[in-house]
């Protein structure tokens, strides 16, 4: 077998081992030390890299965003937050047709703005406003289905964990990536709200409305809710301006929602406890993952499979935008069964040489960024489609009465909003690049 | 005997989380202390000396010290799309055979980390801005790395057990 | 062919050190050795791991050979330091090929004990680029400065700025944050970092000497290089050395010239210091030498005489 051979079995073996339910993480370090070995003969490179790689990889300044990320989306979840900016979001949209779902898309979309997960939010937001949705009258495949689709907010609205694992990968600038994800993380809350008014048009009888509340009671809400807008502004804002890194970002971020959750009494000892266990553990299963990436992908680029591969798509003279669809449906197509951090951390390494190679008469700047949006919406999607889709699974168990084939089911308009909003960002690419144009 | 053995282990992993997550607030604290010492320079305060690698210092240790939490707490990110036309035996099979793997993987992690450090300690490596010794770091590191093999084993114990049909805390 | 070496090393495959040294030196010994040696290039640190490690990567055959800046790992190779010692450089190819003729005689068979040194040269002169202008000493007061090295970052405190660590791509973030004000750094790099648009005004110093410069080394896995056939070595010894740490500091000194004709162009303010202001600044790093002095005597190790050696070195293979 030649080095390029054993790079493109390495993918078969491992899905395969993913697919037996080995952690995702463990199953990259086991291939990328096996196909090391094979390549070499031997595990001196491999046993080498460990001696300094670990500790490399727990220690890096760009990646300390991560853990600081989650807290700052745990103490989000204990800070009562939630339950303001739902029911400042029902003043607004309550009496609309459809109007309670909507207001968990807005609150999600809110939520999103000051956490930088998909699940954290699907969970919190999922707490405050299903059982509200039920009250209503909603359906269940409506009810849960909304609240699957809004978590995906948690990360198309910057802050970002997936934005910020990309932007590593690629060398791209964090706080660009956050400006570029602004517009297409509020066009996709938007879709969500018009699913939302079709849906209930096509099914009258899946939802009830509120009583229209006085313009009073509406900004009295909006207002309630200002220390989720002080927070995004001071953490997105802060980073746009250039006060601060992200990372500094991401901690003055987590102190703001800590002291909000503080005053709040929401973050007594053993709740304190409880945010830092659920940290801790989401922490390690994504360095874990980050690990094995990393040492997968130092297996990869030892068999020359990204460069060859890049080359040889460069020399069939494909049209650009054929490659660009090959690449997002294959996304779709690997979101339904696998998750999007280990997605995005295989792929882009060997996606990203070959697309940056094709012309779409962007600059490589402004291409990095537009194809990280693309990337993130399509890995965002998996969280939603069957048969493996976190956020499903985060909504259904709260739910205990709705089969999980119901919440497919709701699932699905959402999914239909998704890829319609994929084609609009990949015909205009403005959409994404217009507001850095604007603020750089 | 095994419960005694389940609920120290759990302390163990726990204590280790808790003790990351304290770090981890109080680099968020050191943070906004350096933000605001950085602002204020022309008030004759000042950043904190080294915040960056202080954060890439106590981040690191946090890290470390996560990892036994997530292995006890069946933390990790799997797929499991087949997970229902396996049957019980061959899924209890697949964990052990997981934790098998995590207890080598963890091994290797900790004794490469072991000898990074003695590598570190003998040639005084220091970092640019604090001069704080490298191995110091990679010892601190250690400690959670050791605290993940011994959850590690355990958790070997946790799923020969759970093959046997002794407990039936899964499926 | 029969040995293939992998060649690991943390900047873009565009850039100066890669594109226009290690290419060519590969190519070179590819060819001096008839065929027989085949060195794949792994650029930007493809194969894993952060540029801190790369001296341990080639020591523990990880790679077999990798290239790095010495500084990346501070307090490792205290004798190496003697070049970056503020205002000890003077011409770079001279300043190289003394750096490599100390290598050879002395610090091969200390602190490079485990490596094979491949070829040990510096950069062009360190110049001071910042946003807000540095004409005179008392400029650089308060200043948030990123530094290459242990060593400069000490100079840069002792200067009366406050030195910030950060990788070399984190410069444009950095400054566009407020999280430094400028950084030190030779002209061949700042095209690469776009630093001319970034900051307006650069500050050169006049006399022989530079503010301070970074050394660079080429190294190898020495089990791999004493495994090699005798041809092969010698292939390797002929293009290496000497030859190489020589070449390398020109090709990159030469690309110090496009890089300041960018901020030319761009109509950046460029400050050279006068004799008279240098001298000052000359004063003002003493502390720092002195320092390093005393804490080579805690490590048995005579700094006043590798400085001696290192001066009179320089100045022998300049006038060459
Ligand atoms: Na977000
Ligand atoms: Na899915």
């Amino acid at each position: 077998m030649t080095n390029i051979e054993i790079g493109l079995w390495s993918f078969p073996v491992l899905l395969a081992i993913i697919f037996l339910r080995i952690p995702i993480g463990l199953a990259m370090l086991a291939v990328g030390f096996g196909g090391t070995y094979i390549v070499n003969g031997s595990t001196l490179m491999t046993m080498g890299q460990l001696k300094h790689l670990v500790f490399g990889t727990f220690s890096n300044y760009s990646l300390s965003i991560i853990p600081l990320f989650l807290l700052m989306g745990q103490f989000a979840t204990l800070s009562g937050m939630s339950a303001g900016l739902f029911k400042a979001a029902e003043a607004w949209l309550g009496h609309r047709k459809g109007g309670v779902a909507m207001s968990a898309i807005g609150a999600c979309a809110g939520f999103g703005a000051i956490c930088g997960s998909s699940l954290a939010t699907a969970a919190t937001m999922g707490q405050v406003a299903l059982p509200e949705l039920r009250r209503y009258g909603y359906s269940g495949p409506l009810a849960t289905g909304a609240l699957a689709a809004g978590g995906t907010l948690g990360i198309l609205i910057p802050p970002s964990v997936i934005l910020v694992i990309y932007a590593i990968l690629t060398e791209q600038n964090i706080a660009k990536l956050f400006a570029a994800a602004f517009i297409p993380g509020i066009l996709a809350a938007i879709g969500y709200m018009i699913t939302i008014a079709i849906y209930v048009r096509i099914v009258p009888e899946s939802g009830g409305v509120l009583e229209r509340k006085p313009y009073g009671e509406r900004f009295r809400a909006l207002i309630a809710v200002w220390p989720v807008i002080v927070i995004f502004l001071m953490v997105v804002g802060g980073i746009y301006l250039g006060i601060f890194t992200p990372t500094e970002a991401a901690a003055v971020g987590a102190a703001g929602t800590g002291i909000v959750a503080l005053i709040s009494r929401g973050l007594t000892w053993k709740k304190t406890g409880e945010a830092i266990l659920t940290t801790a553990s989401s922490t390690a299963m994504i360095f874990l993952i980050v690990l094995g990436a990393g040492l997968f992908n130092s297996f990869l680029a030892l068999t020359q499979l990204p460069q060859t591969s890049a080359q040889w798509v460069s020399e069939q003279g494909y049209s650009p935008w054929f490659v660009l669809t090959v690449v997002l449906l294959l996304y779709l197509v690997f979101g339904c069964v696998m998750d999007s951090l280990s997605m995005v951390l295989l792929t882009v390494p060997i996606f990203f040489p070959i697309m940056s190679a094709l012309d779409f008469g962007l600059t490589p700047t402004e291409f990095g960024l537009w194809f990280g949006i693309l990337v993130l919406i399509v890995v965002e999607v998996g969280l939603i489609t069957p048969p493996v889709g976190m956020n499903l699974f985060v909504i259904n168990s709260m739910a205990k009465d709705i089969p999980i084939s119901q919440t497919f089911k709701g699932t699905f308009p959402f999914v239909l909003a998704d890829l319609v909003r994929v084609v609009l960002l990949t015909m205009f690419p403005a959409l994404t690049l217009g507001l850095v144009w604007l603020i750089y | 005997m095994y419960r005694h053995i389940d609920n120290s282990i759990g302390w163990l992993a726990k204590a280790m989380a808790l003790l990351g997550g304290t770090v981890l607030i109080a680099l968020i604290a050191m943070t906004c202390i350096s933000i605001i010492g950085r602002t204020l320079v022309p008030l004759g305060l000042s950043p904190v000396k080294g915040d960056f690698e202080w954060m890439e210092l106590g981040v690191g240790f946090a890290i470390f010290s996560f990892l036994p939490w997530a292995q006890y707490a069946r933390g990790h990110a799997r797929v499991d799309l087949f997970t229902p036309a396996f049957g019980k035996t061959m899924n209890r099979m697949i964990d052990l055979i997981a934790d098998l793997m995590m207890f080598a993987a963890s091994s290797i992690i900790a004794w490469r980390l072991w000898l990074g450090m003695l590598d570190k300690k003998s040639y005084t490596e220091t970092t640019f801005i604090l001069q704080f010794p490298t191995w110091i770091a990679y010892a601190a590191g250690l400690l959670g790395a050791v605290a993940f093999v011994i959850v590690s084993a355990f958790c070997i114990l946790r799923s020969a057990r759970n093959l046997r049909g002794s407990t039936s805390d899964q499926y | 062919q029969d040995v293939t070496l992998r060649l690991h090393q943390f900047l873009p495959p565009v850039a100066t050190v890669p594109k226009h040294i290690l290419k060519p030196w590969a190519t070179a010994v590819e060819e001096a050795s008839g065929g027989k040696v085949k060195i794949d290039h792994f650029d930007a640190m493809s194969l894993g791991g952060r540029p801190p490690e790369l001296m341990d990567q080639a020591r523990d055959g990880v790679v077999d050979i990798s290239m790095t800046v010495v500084g990346y790992t501070p307090g490792r190779f205290p004798r190496t330091e003697v070049f970056e010692l503020p205002f000890m450089m003077t011409d770079p190819v001279g300043t190289s090929l003394a750096f490599w003729q100390m290598v050879e005689d002395d610090f091969q068979s200390n602190e490079y004990k485990d490596l094979k040194v491949l070829g040990a040269w510096v950069h062009g002169p360190g110049v001071v680029h910042t946003k807000d202008g540095v004409s005179k000493l008392e400029d650089m007061a308060g200043k948030k400065m990123r530094g290459p090295t242990r060593v400069i970052n000490d100079m840069l405190t002792e200067l009366g700025a406050t030195p910030v660590g950060m990788p070399l791509p984190a410069i444009p973030e950095g400054l566009s944050k407020g999280v430094i004000n400028g950084t030190v750094i030779p002209w061949e790099v700042t095209p690469a970092i776009k630093l001319s648009e970034l900051v307006g005004k650069h500050t050169e110093f006049s006399g022989d000497e530079a503010l301070y410069t970074a050394t660079i080394v080429l190294v190898m896995n020495k089990a791999k290089y004493d495994a090699l056939p005798d041809d092969v070595k010698a292939a390797i010894d002929a293009e290496s050395g000497a030859k190489l740490s020589g070449f390398a500091a020109k090709v990159m000194y030469d690309y110090d010239a496009p890089g300041r004709e960018i901020a030319v162009k761009n109509g950046n303010e460029i400050t050279v210091l006068d004799e008279a202001e240098v001298a000052r600044w000359k004063e003002a790093a003493q502390p720092v030498i002195g320092r390093w002095v005393d804490d080579m005597a805690k490590r048995d190790i005579d700094g006043q005489a590798l400085i001696d050696q290192a001066k009179a070195l320089i100045a022998e293979k300049s006038a060459m």
